[in-house]
């Protein structure tokens, strides 16, 4: 028989983990409603989704390669290496936009069944990264049309999915306080994504900026995942061990964070949605 | 014995800090910071509740609107940890608070049946076996299959119903006896309603109508303001909160 013990020992970001994996089922089935309601059992849903990263592209494309007339370095295709950049970009924003946004839109339920709420960041960015499986497709295409070939380190795409869940999971619980608390927080997050999204090579080769400049980009974490999916999938670019490490170290970290202060404050946030 | 006791409630309290506007932007914080005008006030939506509920009890609760009877439901049913005292809660708990939350209007009956089941704690494999039945209830057989945005509100209602109380549990928490759908319907639902509370488990329920307090409940409890008026048999729970209407 289940008991439920209100001044039981809560341990801090293992209790919230171990409450997800006893749900996971519940976990299962709000991964498959997303992916319905996206998709409305249609072929249109997959692109309509894709609609968004490939349009980006194109327009990126021409603003720096026909208008500012970009070149990397040793002659690399352009093409490929931007849509891989706006892939890798819209799955961090998109996953964590929408695990805040499942927390504090999610009240109707959240208010009335017991339920962990991160089950359902959670649900949002693993339906995110399954997404952006779909965004591989037309990749591999562009890939192809260049004379490349996804590699054989596409295995390792695995590690780094792995790492952007847990690092979108994370930063998403955190922003999902923000967003209970603030109204306002929602556009202001928007402001920092776009930041964030100059500060991170998508559509610019890092050796074409000064050394100074080089450390910045470098010390954002978002490069080192970026640079991960570029090697892994497309041979891209090159990533360094410093760079597994940071995606690794960081989504760990941020996932872990993310939970403890998420769980902590979960009852005052609770009460106000 | 002590395990007869479904729920056992020990001074319950339930304060939060709150600012005193409602500020609710950061640009308004921001502002207040500045200014140093934030000012907080504690506010406390329970205050030092006890009670204990047996199986095969019926614990209703009255107060006015706003004295923190839903509230008190919700810690019941695990969604707001109480900030002191202690709740414990031994078994199963159907929450029937606002049925059908969490429905989505593009997911079919059958997958909403499903997700509502579950997100209420249920096992999806017994879940997965329970959709005919629960359908078949609700007289919606036919429309299983289709988005429940084509349903009519009623039909809504008369799914997350049926799939609320597919289930006798340990404690059902009922907040304002529902009747929903049509004359036939309802009639149907308060039956089920009436044989779930006579089931033999436990019962907290909240409402405003003291009719049901007098025929359902065994006992009652007097919220005002987050702290108990009085608690009892419920004629004199009744007199006792009549006393401090007029």
């Amino acid at each position: 028989m289940q008991v439920y013990d209100s001044a039981a020992k809560q341990l801090p970001v293992i209790t919230p983990l171990k409450g997800v994996w006893e749900k996971r089922s519940l976990l299962r089935l709000l991964v498959a409603r997303d992916l319905t309601v996206r998709y409305k059992r249609s072929v249109i849903g997959i692109w309509w989704s894709l609609l968004n990263p490939l349009f980006t592209t194109a327009v990126m494309f021409y603003v720096f390669n026909t208008v500012f007339k970009a070149r990397l370095p040793d002659g690399q295709a352009f093409l490929p290496y931007l849509l891989s950049g706006v892939l890798c970009m819209t799955l961090f924003n998109q996953g964590l936009t929408m695990a805040a946004d499942s927390i504090a839109s999610g009240a109707g339920v959240l208010t009335k069944v017991h339920v962990r709420p991160e089950i359902f960041a959670f649900s949002a960015t693993i339906s995110s990264a399954i997404n952006f499986l779909f965004g591989l497709i037309p990749l591999t295409v562009v890939l192809l049309i260049f004379g490349k070939h996804p590699g054989w380190k596409t295995p390792l795409l695995l590690v780094f999915m792995a790492c952007m869940t847990l690092l979108t999971t994370g930063l998403g619980l955190l922003l999902a306080i923000a967003y209970v608390n603030f109204d306002d927080s929602r556009s202001l997050i928007n402001i920092f994504l776009l930041a964030l999204q100059y500060m991170t090579p998508v559509f610019y080769p890092i050796t074409a900026l000064g050394p100074h400049t080089q450390k910045v980009i470098h010390l954002n974490p978002l490069t080192s995942y970026l640079q991960v999916f570029r090697d892994v999938y497309g041979g891209n670019a090159v990533a360094t061990i410093h760079e597994w490490l940071m995606m690794g170290f960081t989504s760990i970290f941020v996932f872990v964070l993310g939970f403890y202060i998420f769980g902590r404050s979960w009852p005052k946030v609770v009460a106000k949605l | 014995m002590s395990n007869d006791l479904i729920v056992e409630g020990t001074d319950i309290t339930l304060a939060y800090r709150r600012t005193r506007h409602r500020v609710s932007s950061l640009k308004q914080t921001a502002i207040d910071t500045i200014n140093r005008r934030i000012a907080y006030e504690n506010f406390y939506a329970l205050n030092g509740v006890s009670f204990t509920v047996a199986r095969g009890e019926t614990l209703a609760v009255i107060g006015r609107n706003g004295a923190g009877k839903s509230t008190l439901l919700k810690v019941l049913a695990r969604v707001l940890p109480p900030t002191s005292g202690r709740v414990i809660v031994r078994g199963s708990v159907a929450p029937m608070i606002e049925l059908g939350a969490g429905f989505n209007p593009e997911l079919t009956g059958a997958e909403n049946i499903m997700l509502y089941g579950t997100l209420l704690g249920r096992d999806s494999k017994t879940m997965q076996t329970r959709i005919e039945a629960i359908a078949d209830w609700a007289q919606l057989t036919e429309h299983l299959d289709i988005p429940i945005r084509a349903y009519s509100s009623g039909m809504v209602a008369r799914l997350a119903f049926a799939t609320a109380t597919d289930v006798t549990p340990d404690l059902l928490l009922i907040d304002e006896v529902l009747s929903v759908g049509d004359e036939d319907f309802q009639a149907r639902s308060k039956a089920r309603t009436a044989e779930m509370i006579n089931s033999g488990c436990a019962v907290v329920l909240v409402t405003h109508d003291l009719n049901t307090v007098q025929s359902m409940a065994t006992r009652a409890l007097y919220l005002d303001h987050g702290t108990m008026r009085a608690t009892g048999k419920p004629q004199d729970v009744i007199d006792a909160y009549h006393a401090d209407l007029r």
